[in-house]
């Protein structure tokens, strides 16, 4: 065997399969892990923005609302979290999917 | 993005192969850093997948993504000689060889300089032009073609060829 026949044959025993789908799986975990950061990191401005909101509504409302039954107001702030949360999850899975 | 996703597991698919084997021959010893430092780059590919003007030049792209992780993992790490010379006793040798072949192409590639290194995992190995690795590792190609040339001797050097191979 000649060295360069030796060269070749060393090089191709080092290269991987073709088809490797533990590697491909653990890419795939990796993204998946990352792609779970980035919204949890992105949904931080917007639940300041919600709380910023609902502390004004708070103050707005709060002396004409003084009449409505103390349940009306934690409700109402839960449905707009919700909502809130719905619309900014919808709006990320958007803009962080792979171009 | 179930779609998108397809799409970039295709592409995981398709240049995995490639991207571990240039990163095995760069970085040397075991394999499984090399692997690590491959699904970093596919993680970094995916998140930086809007600066791919060029579906057709996805390779030499993936492969400089590889390049600078390489090179992050190589100024950070201290490899222990011993080490990597009893990981190379446990990789089957090709029919034909000596381990000790093995072990001298190891030594000598550990012997070039990195871009040496990245020339050579790439065109010799690889079969890529001259262009192509100098695009993916943003070398000038004069400097690829050197690299290539010189480290091309010095591992047929190591297997038993002569000076001027």
């Amino acid at each position: 065997m000649t060295p360069d026949q030796k060269l070749a044959a060393l090089f191709a025993a080092d290269r991987p399969p073709t088809r490797d789908y533990v590697f491909e799986v653990e890419v795939a975990r990796r993204v998946a892990k990352r792609r779970a950061w980035l919204t949890a990191l992105a949904l931080v401005p917007w639940s300041v923005i919600a709380a910023l909101m609902l502390w004004a509504l708070h103050a707005a409302l709060a002396p004409v609302a003084g009449g409505l039954a103390d349940a009306a107001v934690p409700l109402a702030m839960m449905l707009t979290l919700s909502g809130s949360g719905v619309a900014a999850a919808l709006w990320l899975s958007r803009r962080f999917s792979a171009a | 993005m179930a779609g998108s996703d397809a799409a970039f597991g295709r592409l995981v698919q398709r240049h995995q192969s490639a991207v571990r084997a240039f990163l095995r021959r760069v970085l040397g010893g075991g394999w499984a850093e090399a692997d690590d430092v491959a699904q970093d780059a596919f993680l970094t590919a995916w998140t930086s997948l809007r600066s791919l003007h060029n579906p057709e030049a996805v390779r030499p792209w993936l492969c400089g993504i590889a390049w600078r992780k390489a090179q992050d993992r190589m100024r950070t790490r201290r490899r222990a000689a011993a080490r990597d010379a009893l990981w190379l006793e446990t990789v089957e040798t090709p029919a034909g060889l000596h381990p000790r072949d093995r072990a001298g192409l190891a030594a000598a590639m550990a012997d070039l300089s990195p871009e040496a290194r990245a020339c050579v995992a790439l065109c010799l190995a690889e079969g890529w032009s001259h262009a192509e690795a100098a695009a993916a590792l943003g070398l000038p190609s004069g400097t690829v073609k050197s690299h290539v040339s010189r480290g091309r001797a010095r591992l047929l050097r190591a297997l038993g060829g002569s000076d001027d191979a």
